[in-house]
């Protein structure tokens, strides 16, 4: 890999190590600079209260300048949260993970914003085009376009 | 008491005039570009040796990056040619000899 990337995530790691991470987020593996694994829980009242679910990172060698792939896992007996823009099999229609992605932004903020999506969550359903979606999903998130439909 | 001065030795330190950081800044280290993380006076991670061949590059919006970071962003159709900030177009601000030691762009109208 890129020493670029390398770089960048060892930064973001020892930043991790040094002042933890945001509450109710936690570092379960970061053993390279390839994929990373975080479990994540809503603090407070939601509809997601005591649930917890670990999210996987991928970074490719030009992160942060390219987005990194993030979904829910949903192997080993976890699950994806249900949420209208979190499809079962884990991938997540969020803006910041396709065309609203900037560079400055951090595994820990990626993590922050989609706590924050679960939390404002108003009903727990699957996206109306679940069932077609999964059927023909790519292994990668980041080859999908989707469609941006609301800013919840 | 008369004294020679037989020998001395200066030391000096040298730091990007970003418009906003404090000589005295709390961290010691100075602001970082929020694209690599690494701090301004250090060079990008394509670069051997900081300076002014690892150049920064400011915004009219205000905001200042390695010019290599911020132009391998650039060179990006998911850029949409915005600012990582702010996302806005970005404009590269014109930086004239002489205002070195002024405030700096956010001085500017």
């Amino acid at each position: 890999m890129a020493s670029i990337a390398a770089r960048r995530l060892a930064k973001e790691l020892k930043e991790i190590h040094a002042e933890g991470c945001p509450v109710g987020i936690n570092l379960l593996k970061a053993d390279d600079f390839e994929t990373w694994w975080f479990s994540i829980e809503v603090m407070g009242e939601s509809l997601y209260k005591n649930e917890a679910y670990t999210l996987q990172f991928r970074f490719d060698a030009q992160y942060p300048i390219s987005s990194p792939a993030v979904q829910f896992v949903v192997t080993d007996g976890h699950q994806a949260p249900i949420h209208p823009h979190v499809y079962s099999n884990g991938h997540i229609c969020a803006s910041i993970l396709g065309n609203e992605w900037s560079p400055v932004l951090s595994v820990t903020a990626v993590c922050v914003t989609l706590q924050s999506m679960l939390a404002s969550c108003k009903k727990k359903e699957r996206p109306v085009d679940n069932d077609r979606y999964v059927r023909h999903a790519p292994d990668n998130p980041k080859k999908t376009q989707f469609h941006y439909d609301d800013d919840t | 008491m008369k004294i020679t001065v037989k020998h001395w030795h200066a030391v000096a330190q040298w730091r990007w005039d970003t418009g906003n950081s404090d000589p005295d800044d709390a961290d010691g280290e100075g602001d970082v570009c929020g694209i690599c993380r690494v701090p301004f006076e250090g060079c990008c991670p394509s670069c051997k040796m900081p300076g002014d061949d690892c150049p920064l590059i400011w915004g009219e919006c205000t905001h200042v990056f390695h010019l290599h970071c911020l132009l391998k962003w650039l060179g990006t159709v998911a850029s949409k040619q915005q600012c990582p900030m702010d996302r806005r177009t970005w404009v590269t601000a014109e930086r004239r000899v002489g205002e070195a030691s002024a405030p700096g762009p956010a001085a500017d109208s």
